[in-house]
């Protein structure tokens, strides 16, 4: 977020050393045009080669006629966006995203504060538990979600097994493919992987707050719980933003655990945009690369808006210059 | 001084051109595959991308099959063995970049030869192998009158039963009509196990549903026009679904993949599943279940039909490749070559001397009788691959919802499409 913080012009705030004119004098720091291109040429080739060029390719696909083989029959213009756009599940995967998004996001900010919390405390075995919320995170998100569906298995998973063990229910429970429980079955498993860069984004945020802010609200007769609200949480909120702002991002464009945990549901009923854009390249009966290319592009349109959305309700120039 | 920099320059703008140009190229790992192609007429090395069947033999054979390919055609092969999740991207993606694999195996072949992509047999598939070729596979092989998907291997579908839970529920033969198939399932389920494992999840459900619709006189097309929702298919369907909600299958038939059902079976947990030869290899090798294969019932006690399954081998044209692409075939049709895959993998022959050369295995003597009267899915009309789809996507909604309904819906995508 800093690099799109610092797009705006360098003269509205004043750097350490003031803002530096365009020099035309010889002396240190003087670099002509041509040599700064060699020193560039490499970021610049990495990202026509890994941004722009996937990029574009991927419009070009979304305006052309694709057969079920992947052979390329000519141009289509906007039909694939209308067809997507006309597609009558998309509403229902809309849903999907949202729900999907706001939970796994909302639930992994809640409980990130709560154990980021816990972790700046000095315990016994502090180091230890802070390794092992490392864990789910260096995980591969494949093996992760395959171990939940082993788990969540009506048949044979644990999460069954213990809670008949424990009379609490009569009948195991198919929670991967009961609709009832199929969405919040994978919040939980997203709300898991999510915890360790969250929880480490708070305590490096945690860690940041001055201890003299705080001695003076102890001072002053301030409680915990002013403290925390009046205090922690306000100077908090650059490392919320972040949170936020990259988990959105990450969460609405995870893929492995939603199509590992929906795999055998037949349809679109717990597809989120991600999903839905893969199994119309590749499972659904119209099989169609350019569709799926359009809902690409659907998608990065998407989430920009909504990252603008939220960057200006939160007002981040103010929050990102503090 | 003025050279010099512009020789900075120079190389720098080679250098991102390089970098640029590797970054595209490292998408489709394909270029090379023309290599040999590009040098004169004629390729002097092909590319295989073949589905892995099984971890441990797949990619063993077709790495030994290079060498004698090599060895006795000059030829060079390069095996890509891929896992049926990714053999589809990973081809179509070949497709979009004009970049396709010389040989291709794969579950479909129609559209491919729709969009005039492949050679056909009279191009490329040698007489002999051509004859020794079942009829049966032949006929679904062939699209507008050429043959274009060669076979390269075959399975073909039968019930296994537990005979453990059925000697428990006091069964002692297996079903011969689906009224028995019921009644033996309900029976199973009062020993507080599962009757029937029922996998219409995503992965296979047209594999279910073709086993059962043969039995009652069903198919999908009839005299070349689509019948999915004809009353005999209608009321296999409505069957299947009074079977779910009797509670005698697994919970949930319309999200239990293949897989699923199979790993139910295994765990001895299930009385019966319809399942094919390389089951029968795993439930050998784990020893704990005690199980025997019979013919499916069929819904009046008419004689069984059986649900066959093949993949299939086909040869995308390319400039120059013609040669090596025949060579290819001729070899792997050999006896030695295609029944040593074959067996290594637990399937079935798709070749006359085949059907001879496992007559020696008793076991698969119930799979082999039924072959050459197999019934397939119409693989040889391009709109089924729309439809297989379809299918695998929404035929599990009958299970909750309308049968009727759904069978109507997929006979109007079938019919939009053709």
């Amino acid at each position: 977020m800093t690099t799109t913080g610092d797009v705006r012009a360098p003269s509205a705030r004043s750097t350490p050393g003031g803002p530096r004119p365009r020099r035309r004098s010889t002396g240190v720091g003087r670099v002509r045009g041509a040599v700064a291109l060699l020193w560039l040429a490499p970021a610049i080739a990495l990202i026509i080669g890994v941004v722009l060029f996937p990029a574009v390719m991927l419009f070009r696909a979304s305006r052309s006629e694709y057969s079920i083989t992947g052979l390329y029959k000519g141009g289509a213009g906007w039909d694939n966006y209308a067809k997507v756009l006309s597609y009558p599940d998309l509403p229902v995967v809309l849903k999907n995203t949202v729900v999907w998004v706001v939970a796994v996001v909302a639930i992994t900010i809640v409980l990130s504060l709560a154990l980021a919390q816990l972790l700046v405390k000095d315990f016994p075995g502090r180091r230890f538990v802070r390794w092992a919320v490392i864990v789910p995170w260096a995980a591969s998100l494949v093996i992760t979600s395959q171990l939940f569906v082993l788990l969540y298995d009506s048949n044979y998973g644990l999460v069954n097994h213990v809670l008949q063990g424990l009379h609490l229910i009569d009948q195991p429970i198919s929670f991967l493919g009961d609709d009832r429980f199929t969405m919040a079955s994978m919040v939980v498993v997203g709300v898991f992987v999510s915890l360790p860069f969250t929880i480490f984004v708070f305590i490096a945020g945690l860690n940041a707050i001055p201890d003299d802010v705080m001695e003076a609200a102890e001072v002053d007769g301030a409680s915990p719980w002013q403290r925390w609200r009046q205090i922690t949480f306000p100077l908090l909120r650059p490392a919320m933003l972040i949170a936020t702002v990259l988990n959105t991002i990450y969460v609405f464009n995870s893929f492995p655990i939603i199509y590992t945990l929906n795999d055998r549901n037949p349809g679109f009923t717990h597809d989120t945009l991600i999903t839905f854009m893969y199994k119309l390249a590749f499972k659904s009966q119209e099989k169609d690369v350019g569709m799926s290319a359009a809902t690409g592009i659907i998608n990065v349109v998407i989430i920009l808006l909504v990252v603008l959305v939220y960057l200006k309700v939160v007002n981040w120039r103010e929050e990102t210059s503090r | 001084m003025s050279t010099t920099r512009r020789h900075t320059m120079l190389a720098a703008t080679a250098a991102t051109g390089a970098l640029v140009l590797s970054a595209c190229g490292g998408g489709t790992g394909a270029n090379q595959a023309d290599g040999g192609s590009s040098g004169g007429d004629k390729a002097t090395t092909i590319t295989l991308m073949a589905a892995e069947y099984s971890k441990d033999n797949t990619k063993a054979f077709w790495d030994s099959f290079a060498k004698e390919y090599k060895s006795k055609y000059g030829y060079t092969l390069n095996v890509n063995v891929v896992s049926w999740d990714n053999i589809d991207q990973q081809s179509s993606t070949m497709i979009q970049n004009n970049q396709p694999p010389d040989i291709l195996n794969l579950n479909a072949y129609a559209s491919y030869a729709k969009d005039g992509l492949l050679y056909s047999a009279d191009d490329v598939l040698p007489s002999e192998a051509k004859s020794d070729i079942l009829p049966t596979f032949v006929k679904y092989g062939t699209y507008d009158g050429k043959f274009y998907g060669f076979p390269d291997l075959s399975s073909a579908r039968a019930l296994f039963y537990n005979t453990d839970l059925f000697g428990k529920a006091g069964i002692s033969a297996p079903p011969k009509t689906w009224a028995e198939l019921e009644a033996d399932a309900q029976k199973i389920k009062a020993t507080g196990n599962v009757g029937y494992a029922m996998p219409l999840g995503p992965e296979e459900a047209q594999g279910e549903f073709s086993m059962w619709l043969f039995n009652n006189g069903g198919d999908w097309k009839t005299d070349g026009t689509w019948a999915i929702n004809s009353d005999k298919n209608v009321e296999t369907l409505t069957f299947m679904k009074k079977l779910a909600s009797e509670g005698v299958t697994q919970g949930n038939p319309a999200r239990t993949n293949r897989a699923d059902a199979f790993d139910l079976f295994k765990s001895g947990k299930a009385g019966m599943v319809v399942g094919f030869s390389p089951l029968a290899g795993d439930l050998d090798k784990d020893g704990t279940v005690k199980y025997a294969v019979a013919p499916f019932p069929s819904n009046d006690g008419s004689e069984s039909k059986t649900f066959g399954v093949t993949d299939y081998l086909m040869a995308f044209k390319k400039k120059g490749n013609q040669d090596a692409v025949k060579a290819f075939y001729e070899l792997y049709y050999s006896k030695d070559q295609i029944n040593t895959f074959i067996e290594k993998e637990g399937f079935l022959p798709v070749t006359t001397s085949g059907l001879e050369y496992f007559q020696k295995d008793d076991k698969l003597k119930v799979y082999l009788d039924t072959l050459p009267n197999a019934r397939l899915t119409p693989t040889d009309d391009p709109t089924w691959d729309k439809i297989k789809l379809a299918v695998q996507q929404n035929l599990g909604a009958a299970i909750t919802g309308d049968p009727k309904a759904v069978l109507d819906k997929l006979q109007q995508t079938a019919e939009s499409e053709g």
